[in-house]
């Protein structure tokens, strides 16, 4: 088959899938301006044809009768954009060494540790009586130097390597929330009893939201990463430049496409989570999220007021999407700069 | 933090403009939370602002997704953040918030204010282990709601009466609530019949509790309706249950298609827009269609119907009645406010509920749209013409007497209070949903149930449930 | 992947602060959940917490409940991901070769997967209202009325697949062009200057090249899909019965509304070891594949 009918069929292929994909979105830009009549009757589709729009839904949002919008905006765009560019500037640091060098872990060092954290924890909080930040503190502290201290050391058994490095990184993600949620709920909670604040407050809710975006950071950009002709970095270090130059000044702008899709993604993930927002944040930074599922009222489908919600709430992803979807075109150019 | 609240103290001192703040309660921020407005979170913002005006002190809203309320308020008690001062709740989870909650002020508990409550609300769901822990603020029932348009329609009674043999009305019993449905669904004057909730999740078991209640809960064995009040063994799969069960499952039939994923929130609009004849729902039906929907002038409601047979389960058998015996449902009992035991603004967030529950606030909250909060003090069915703003005349007397007579019943039944509640609701609405979807026999749905319900009241301890469920039903 | 001889001790500077950061995050949560997950603990009504071994773990492997919500989320995640992988590919392919509009598609592609999962579940259900939606009104053009998008079991999960390729399609183009952007230009041009055609060129240049991130790209989706739990929540509540209840809703029951602590950290192992199962296998699967390609 030639170039032409793939064109054509790829071309069909957008045009139905734009439909497929924009009809939501347009049922519910139209929706956000029906009245409650123009629902209940059926669906309605074009605005002045089948219905007379209004801006009462508006109104009302805006209103704060169905919540206040401008606090949980804000909340959302600080705590996503900090916490996205957080996790994608470590991961992508991160991902580069897994890429670029070799790890070698000890499975016995890595039992070691865990054997030592756990029991150290339950001995601690439970035997004597700590409470719980300290012993966590006081775990981390022993039990990582010790084992790192074993790495050095011969040991007999397995040797777990950069993928198993990987494969670390992303299994925190395949631990359902729940319980995680809960638990770090109540670690923070000590926490305060502790003194240090970080309920409800912006660096608790980016330290959770990074460690969060992390692993898609890390999976993501070591593939991109893997996909830059490593020769020019190595004519780099012929030259003698450090490391850390070549990765911000040679391998970082080679990978903008992929680094700005990872964002996109990370970005996408940390606006949209919901559980750990919920549970980490209470009046100060509640976000939108939370917000939106609160749209879902015991008054039956409001259709118009979710609409609006939801209106609102992905307006400011559209400007993102636009800004970055303009970088990626040209990433195009910069991705193969030799 | 310090220099802050001086601050304030100082605004109110330095405005000499401003009444005096009594009681003064400058430099205090109250955090209130409930369920995403706004209903009873407009309530709230309004009596805020009377507050605030009056006590110079500020009260920030937070609002949650009622799905989340619970476990939102739960962990931050359990763990004693302070996150909250004020949270306005149901009273099925007093008995799980109970243990975290402070008891209300002896102040507050006498008065005219106090005694303007009514008597079911006051003695029933306001207290828990022998306290008071909690403000109602909002009472709840289920009704029946119905169309003047419809059934005073001499058409429509020439030819029901034709049909079925007696006049048209508001039903009695289910048997007659059945027929009515049947012949609106037929009829070409409205599309159904009648809407009820039916989807897991969608708060449906209320539904058919106020079904169930006709037929369990006996005035000759008081508190038999959930567990047997002597042994705490599950009554759920009793006769009794089981004709609910049945009653409720036949309703699919005169309800619009996909009445099986519709919950309470979906039943409301069916009805205010004109689709049925009829619905069960609470209050929030009525005030819906009077201020919102198509049928403005037509709103009626009525006591839930009744039944002239009830289940005996002591000995076990039908008892039967001369004329049907009405079991109005307390569906949800009412949102309830209290305050936290973390809270470190005890004295100003109960002076705060106090507010909310005066009877000028609540006088007023009862009577605008979108506030949720449905009657409970007497005297807000006494003052008819406050009504005036969202109901005829007619509307309005149907209405209050409605639910007065509701509260007032003598075989009135009250909702389901037990420490776990979730787990209980949890495998009823699990197999309560296979069952009407016909996955499943009624009475094998029910057995599972009362099989499941017996397992957790032995897990929970069955002489801490036990002495809840007798404290919930009214019996000690 | 490369690989440099020198013992660089510049790589730990690399990877520590990710590494210190979710360890930190992360270890808590993990000794606790282990910890209770042995244990029965309630916190209402708050029964003192019972130390009970594998109790907890063996009573989710031997209920109903547990299997069959494994095979819900399997059926939907395995499924939604197959056409979201090969939609999403035609589609990434589609703009990289700039197709008239490439630029407007490339924006509202993307918004889909931006829309916060529980707005997205709430506009389904506008959308498949079995009375009032448009999706309704489409159906009975042909002649099929009122169908019971979710109240059938099979219905329901058809339209929660469909609703998940909707909204996660646009993660996949996002990620596929972001690669085929990535790819040299040079070795296409050879392919083209020997007249290649367009078909061997995709299967035995682009595809090879970007097999490494395709199973990137579908094993993070995978692994996300197994926590589907808005969607179902807000569409069908779980129900009838529990016909539709995935694996996140049924410890999202178990943890948030009934409390039961220990049974839920149980679940969330039990979870994560059918998660790591399914992702070992997959991803063994996928490196034999791209071996084999290159």
């Amino acid at each position: 088959m030639d170039r032409t009918t793939f064109r054509r069929l790829g071309l069909g292929l957008a045009l139905i899938w734009l439909a497929f994909c924009l009809f939501p979105l347009w049922w519910v830009l139209v929706t956000a301006f029906k009245p409650p009549s123009a629902v209940s009757g059926g669906a309605t589709y074009i605005p002045f044809v089948d219905f007379q729009p209004t801006w009462q839904a508006f109104r009302d949002a805006f209103s704060g009768v169905r919540g206040d919008f401008a606090g949980p905006i804000f909340s959302s765009l600080a705590v996503s954009l900090v916490s996205t560019a957080l996790a994608v500037f470590l991961g992508a640091m991160a991902a580069y060494a897994l890429v670029r060098f070799e790890f070698r872990i000890r499975l016995l060092a890595g039992l070691v540790f865990g054997v030592l954290s756990i029991g150290g924890f339950a001995l601690l909080n439970q035997g004597a009586g700590l409470s719980v930040p300290q012993s966590l503190g006081l775990v981390m502290l022993i039990a990582l130097p010790v084992a790192i201290w074993l790495n050095g050391r011969n040991l007999p058994g397995p040797v777990l390597g950069n993928d198993d490095v990987t494969f670390w990184f992303v299994s925190q993600r395949m631990f359902p929330p729940i319980v995680s949620a809960f638990a770090l709920f109540l670690l923070y909670a000590e926490m305060n009893k502790a003194g240090v604040r970080l309920l409800d407050s912006f660096p608790g809710l980016v330290a959770a939201y990074t460690a969060f975006g992390l692993p898609f950071a890390v999976w993501l950009m070591r593939d991109f990463f893997a996909n830059v002709p490593v020769e020019v970095e190595e004519a780099a270090m012929v030259d003698n430049i450090g490391r850390m130059r070549i990765f911000f000044q040679i391998v970082l702008p080679m990978s903008k496409p992929g680094l700005v899709a990872t964002s996109m993604i990370v970005l996408a993930f940390i606006w949209n989570e919901f559980l750990f927002a919920l549970l980490l944040t209470s009046s100060k930074w509640q976000t939108l999220p939370i917000l939106m599922a609160g749209q879902n009222s015991s008054r039956g489908d409001e259709w118009w007021a979710i609409s609006v919600a939801a209106l609102i709430s992905i307006i400011p992803m559209i400007a993102v999407a636009i800004f970055l979807g303009r970088m990626m075109r040209s990433g195009f150019l910069a991705g193969s700069i030799k | 933090m310090k220099n802050l609240m001086l601050a304030t103290a100082l605004v109110p001192i330095a405005g000499l403009a401003s009444a005096a703040c009594a009681p003064d309660y400058s430099g205090v921020t109250l955090t209130v939370s409930t369920q995403n407005g706004p209903f009873i979170a407009s309530a709230l913002k309004t009596a805020a602002d009377s507050w605030q005006e009056k006590t110079c002190g500020t009260v920030e809203i937070v609002e949650f997704p009622f799905s989340e309320l619970y476990p939102k308020f739960l962990t931050a008690m359990s763990q004693q953040t302070g996150d909250f001062d004020v949270i306005g709740f149901i009273p099925a989870w007093a008995p799980d918030f109970a243990p975290f909650l402070s008891t209300m002020p002896a102040e507050m508990q006498q008065g005219p204010a106090w005694e303007d409550i009514h008597p079911v609300y006051r003695e029933r769901l306001m207290s828990w282990g022998g306290e008071v822990k909690s403000a109602t603020m909002d009472g709840d029932m289920h009704m029946l709601n119905y169309r003047a348009d419809l059934f005073e329609d001499e058409g429509n009674k020439a030819a029901f009466k034709e049909q079925y043999g007696y006049d048209l009305a508001a039903p009695v019993t289910w048997d007659q609530y059945y027929d009515i449905a049947q012949f609106f669904t037929a009829s070409d004057a409205v599309d159904f019949g009648t809407a009820e909730a039916y989807r897991r999740g969608g708060q449906q078991f209320w539904y058919f509790f106020s079904h169930a209640a006709s037929y369990t809960n006996n005035p000759n064995t008081p508190g038999a309706m959930f567990f047997d009040p002597e042994t705490m063994d599950a009554q759920i799969n009793n006769p009794g249950w089981l004709k609910a069960l049945e009653d409720y499952k036949r309703g699919l039939e005169f309800n619009p298609p996909g009445a099986l994923n519709n919950g309470s929130g979906d039943v409301r609009p069916l009805y205010s827009g004109g689709t049925v004849a009829m619905n069960i729902d609470w209050a929030d039906s009525g005030v819906l269609g009077a201020t919102e929907g198509a049928i403005a002038g037509n709103v009626r409601t009525a006591v839930l119907p009744g039944a002239t047979e009830i289940w005996n389960s002591e000995t076990e058998s039908w008892d039967s009645f001369d004329s049907p015996v009405a079991s109005p449902f307390l569906a949800f009992g009412g949102w309830q406010l209290a305050v936290p035991g973390d809270s470190r603004n005890s004295e100003a967030a109960w002076s705060y509920v106090a507010e909310v529950t005066s009877p000028e606030v609540s006088g007023q909250a009862i009577v605008t749209a979108n506030t949720g909060v449905n009657p409970y003090r007497l005297s807000h069915y006494e003052n008819l013409d406050n009504w005036s703003a969202i109901f005829t005349p007619a509307e309005a007397k149907s209405y209050l007497t409605a639910q007065r007579a509701s509260l007032d019943a003598d075989n009135v039944a009250l909702d389901l209070r037990l420490p776990g509640f979730f787990s209980y609701t949890e495998v009823l609405e699990i197999e309560l949903s296979k069952a009407i979807a016909g996955q499943v026999e009624p009475q094998e749905a029910l057995d599972a149930i009362a099989a499941e319900w017996n397992k957790l009241t032995d897990e929970f301890g069955r002489d801490n449930q036990l002495a809840a469920y007798r404290a919930a039903m009214g019996l000690d | 992947m490369s690989q440099t001889p020198q013992p660089d001790r510049v790589k730990y500077a690399f990877i520590f602060p990710a590494f210190l950061l979710v360890l930190t995050i992360t270890l808590f949560p993990l000794i606790y959940a282990l910890v209770v997950s042995f244990q029965t603990i309630r916190i209402v009504p708050p029964v003192p917490p019972k130390f009970v071994g594998f109790d907890n773990y063996a009573e989710i492997l031997a209920s109903a409940r547990f299997w069959g919500s494994i095979q819900v989320t399997a059926v939907i995640v395995f499924v939604s991901v197959a056409l979201q992988y090969v939609l999403g590919f035609a589609l990434a392919l589609t703009l990289h070769h700039n197709v008239p509009g490439a630029s407007l598609y490339r924006v509202s592609f993307l918004l889909p997967m931006f829309l916060a999962p529980v707005s997205v579940a709430l506009i389904a259900r506008m959308l498949f209202h079995p009375v009032l939606g448009p999706v309704n009104e489409f159906f009975t053009l042909f002649g099929l009325e009122n169908l019971p998008f979710l109240t059938s079991p099979s219905f329901a999960i058809a339209t929660l697949i469909t609703v998940e390729i909707w909204q996660w399609t646009p993660f996949v183009v996002l990620l596929m062009l972001a690669g085929l952007q990535g790819l040299p230009s040079e070795v296409f041009e050879a392919a083209r200057v020997d007249n290649i055609s367009a078909w061997r060129r995709f299967r035995d240049l682009t595809f090879p090249m970007l097999l490494p991130l395709s199973v990137a790209v579908v094993f993070i989706r995978v692994i996300e899909g197994f926590k589907i739990i808005d969607t179902v929540f807000v569409l069908t509540g779980g129900g009838p019965g529990t016909s539709t209840e995935t694996l996140t809703l049924f410890a999202y029951n178990e943890g948030f509304k009934k409390f039961n602590i220990g049974m839920t950290s149980a679940l969330s192992f039990l979870f994560l070891i059918v998660v790591i199962l399914f992702g070992t296998l997959y991803l063994a699967a996928a490196q034999r594949m791209i071996r084999r390609y290159q």
